[in-house]
């Protein structure tokens, strides 16, 4: 939930640079979500979004149910969580162990230049729960930040609500922010299969 | 319309789409229902080389279908075209920014063929918004069989990197 004394979005990245996972794969949200992430921990895997509101929760979870050995995290905003408040109840419902999502809290619409939010104060984990999501809370902090990114107890997708000051003043990112090409090193980088066009005998997803 | 090959009867054409879909290797349908595709869901629900994921909009379909085709699985989705009405900033924002190819197979609701008199405002309006959205799409073809215009319609949206709607009949799909 949010409250007065909030970390900002970089103090709990830096966290989440030195708690990374192995082989972690990581979607972030439009906006800072994605520019702030790209200056602080740019990699291949990494799948930025460059609009699409609303939208990136529900994409890693098809990354997770595609990549069940892969933990899957994804940045996430308040303001774009209530957008498709539903794809939290798909989560719940298909409760993927790997998919690990943090939600930023921070009240406003940050990357639209800061727009209050029809309900700033929702206990977003509360919420989560409800859809069907056990592993769920809110954080204040970056050390029980830290501390909860260490506990693998549970089953199903883990949710925490981060709480956060806004950050409305764009980072600029240090690489280019091509969608097609965040998707094609993305999957190079998986390994993805590849599509072998008809006229090669093809027609079928292939092992690169 | 899907050009196919010889012309005759389909046995039964729900039955033609899902072993097309099993013979291209999708892996993975994401779905919102109508009641033409209720069966047909719960069919692919217990395929064992196949996973169904239920969305609560197709919006979010249409981003889950993203990621699952980013992991690697080739990627079909099943929804009503009122679903196609309501995913447009999806579809021009991640799915065609991002080129995904992903095979969506609508149930065509509202045409002249459908009996259900409260479908008719989004037939009308489907095509038009389609060609506006830049959409690719293609009507079914009810006297060829539907099996290769499903794998045209897939070889399409992979082959030119983009999403890919197939409008389908009661008797394409309802199981």
């Amino acid at each position: 939930m949010v409250n007065a004394a909030r970390p900002s979005r970089a103090d709990y990245y830096e966290v989440l640079v030195d708690t990374l996972p192995e082989h972690a794969l990581v979607v972030t949200s439009l906006g800072n979500a994605s520019y702030l992430w790209a200056a602080m921990h740019h990699r291949p895997e990494n799948f930025y979004f460059e609009d699409a509101m609303g939208l990136a929760l529900p994409l890693a979870l098809g990354l997770a149910i595609a990549q069940p050995r892969r933990p899957v995290i994804v940045v996430e905003g308040d303001g774009a969580v209530l957008m498709h408040m539903g794809a939290l109840v798909t989560v719940g419902a298909v409760a993927p162990g790997n998919l690990t999502v943090l939600l930023i809290q921070n009240g406003v619409h940050a990357a639209s230049g800061g727009q209050p939010l029809t309900n700033a104060n929702l206990d977003l984990a509360e919420l989560a729960r409800s859809a069907g999501i056990p592993r769920a809370r809110n954080v204040a902090t970056p050390e029980a930040f830290a501390s909860a990114m260490g506990d693998h107890e549970g089953a199903g997708a883990n949710v925490l609500v981060l709480s956060a000051k806004p950050d409305t003043e764009v980072v600029r990112p240090p690489i280019a922010f091509d969608p097609v090409l965040t998707k094609h090193r993305f999957m190079s980088a998986i390994g993805a299969p590849r599509y072998v066009p008809t006229m090669f005998g093809g027609g079928r997803l292939q092992p690169d | 319309m899907v050009a196919s090959g010889k012309q005759s009867a389909d046995p039964h054409r729900p039955s033609e789409i899902l072993e097309t879909l099993k013979r291209l290797g999708f892996g993975v349908a994401i779905a919102v229902p109508d009641s033409w595709l209720g069966e047909i869901l719960v069919r692919i629900e217990h395929e064992p080389t196949m996973r169904l994921v239920r969305a609560t909009h197709e919006e979010e379909a249409l981003a889950i279908a993203c990621g699952t085709r980013l992991g690697g699985l080739r990627t079909a989705m099943f929804v009503q075209n009122a679903g196609l009405l309501s995913m447009g900033a999806g579809v021009v924002s991640l799915a065609q920014r991002y080129q995904f190819p992903i095979l969506m197979l609508v149930s065509y609701r509202g045409t002249v063929e459908d009996p259900v008199f409260y479908h008719t405002p989004k037939g009308r309006v489907t095509e038009p918004v389609l060609r506006g959205l830049g959409l690719a799409y293609a009507r079914s073809d009810r006297t060829r069989p539907i099996g290769p215009q499903v794998e045209r319609a897939a070889t399409y949206a992979e082959e030119a990197s983009c999403p890919f709607a197939l409008l389908l009949s009661q008797e394409d799909v309802q199981w």
